[in-house]
């Protein structure tokens, strides 16, 4: 046997199992299964003209993603927002991102999650997810007029953009944010329609931001 | 998209890539075969759900792997208790089973019962690190985890591979922190 002395070589024994690589096909056919379950799954949905709301617990997603609902933005990255109200007690959304899922919601924050599964299924863990926060601390960055209301977009750093805005008069005092990665399928628009769709309940708190 | 463009890319990708997907499974998992082949399975059906994604990447391999990482911790997150468990000192436990200098260990069985001992966190984190030759910030956004986590998880990782390895005479590392 041969020493071993460096550990990416140790590593390349245990990694090379010497077993044969099944056909892609195996994968393939497992892979557009998974495909045509989520197909009959938002179908259903579809039918019961619901948005599919469904809160399990910490760790838990709630789908949001329909079928029939009037897309009403496309941003160039992809994402579609759709004419769809969800919920996150104590917050409330008017728009829909499609393939997005509520993955935790506290008086604080709101966590949400891409559906395709890449990213950590920790509600606590923001990286690759839309965070939506709300705090009293002024908003900073470059203003932006939409609908009627100003909102302020700032660079976070680490491929991260921050918007926020003062909330409604009817609503608890304060700025609601939200963080969302630029490499996602976001841009700057499809995110402020977002942000602007968003309620502030009652029972939110303000976080330390 | 059109469907028939998503099937042709996925099997091709699956193709080049399921090999080295199933080498970074066996390593997060430790050899375990079956669970490395049930975290390859599901990341390539997550890819495939999420194509356009896939095609977005920079690098659609280097996406695949950082999928594979996070069904891995998904994963152990759920049945960490149940499929593993861990001595308060894994290390005293391998040097029990006395490795005679000049003998023939089994190396790869040897780096193995190493690499179960460590948390599978630590796991990741040395999988990221020394096989991937990921950097620590690069590492720290696929693990979401700070930087500095990073760097101490690594160093408790290594310090820890280095006792166990060591104890075999023919494994000393010589590995970078």
């Amino acid at each position: 046997m041969t020493p071993t002395h460096d550990l990416k070589d140790a590593l390349g024994l245990v990694a090379e199992t010497g077993r044969p690589v099944p056909d892609p096909g195996d994968d393939l056919a497992r892979a557009q299964g998974a495909a045509r379950a989520r197909t009959r799954r938002r179908f259903r949905v579809g039918l019961a003209g619901l948005a599919v709301v469904s809160v399990l617990g910490v760790g838990s997603a709630t789908l949001l993603d329909g079928t029939d609902q009037r897309t009403t933005q496309v941003s160039p990255g992809g994402v579609q927002l759709v004419a769809e109200r969800f919920d996150a007690a104590p917050y409330s959304f008017d728009l829909t991102p499609r393939g997005w899922s509520v993955q935790g919601q506290r008086p604080q924050t709101v966590t949400i999650a891409p559906d395709d599964g890449s990213t950590s299924s920790h509600p606590d863990d923001f990286v690759g997810k839309l965070v939506i926060m709300f705090d009293a601390n002024p908003p900073d960055g470059r203003e932006v007029e939409h609908d009627g209301r100003t909102f302020w977009v700032s660079d976070s750093g680490g491929g991260y953009t921050t918007m926020a805005t003062r909330t409604r008069g009817d609503e608890p005092a304060g700025v609601v944010r939200i963080q969302y990665p630029r490499d996602a399928g976001w841009d700057e628009d499809s995110m402020l329609a977002f942000l602007a769709s968003v309620h502030v309940g009652d029972t939110a708190q303000l976080g330390m931001g | 998209m059109r469907t028939a463009d998503r099937t042709t890319e996925f099997v091709a990708f699956t193709r080049d890539h399921r090999r080295d997907l199933m080498r970074t499974a066996t390593l997060l998992c430790a050899g375990d075969d079956a669970m490395a082949e049930d975290l390859v399975q599901t990341t390539l059906t997550r890819l495939y759900l999420s194509w356009a994604r896939v095609r977005r990447a920079d690098s659609p391999l280097a996406y695949a792997r950082r999928s594979l990482t996070h069904v891995f911790i998904d994963e152990t997150r759920r049945a960490h208790r149940r499929r593993e468990t861990t001595s308060a000192d894994p290390a005293g436990e391998l040097v029990t089973e006395p490795v005679v200098p000049g003998a023939d260990p089994d190396v790869r069985a040897v780096v193995l019962a190493a690499l179960t001992s460590l948390g599978p966190r630590q796991r990741a984190v040395v999988v990221l690190r020394h096989w991937h030759d990921l950097d620590v910030a690069e590492t720290a956004r696929v693990l979401g985890c700070s930087p500095g986590t990073v760097k101490s998880q690594n160093a408790r990782a290594l310090a820890h591979l280095r006792a166990v390895l060591g104890a075999a005479d023919h494994l000393l590392l010589e590995v970078s922190p």
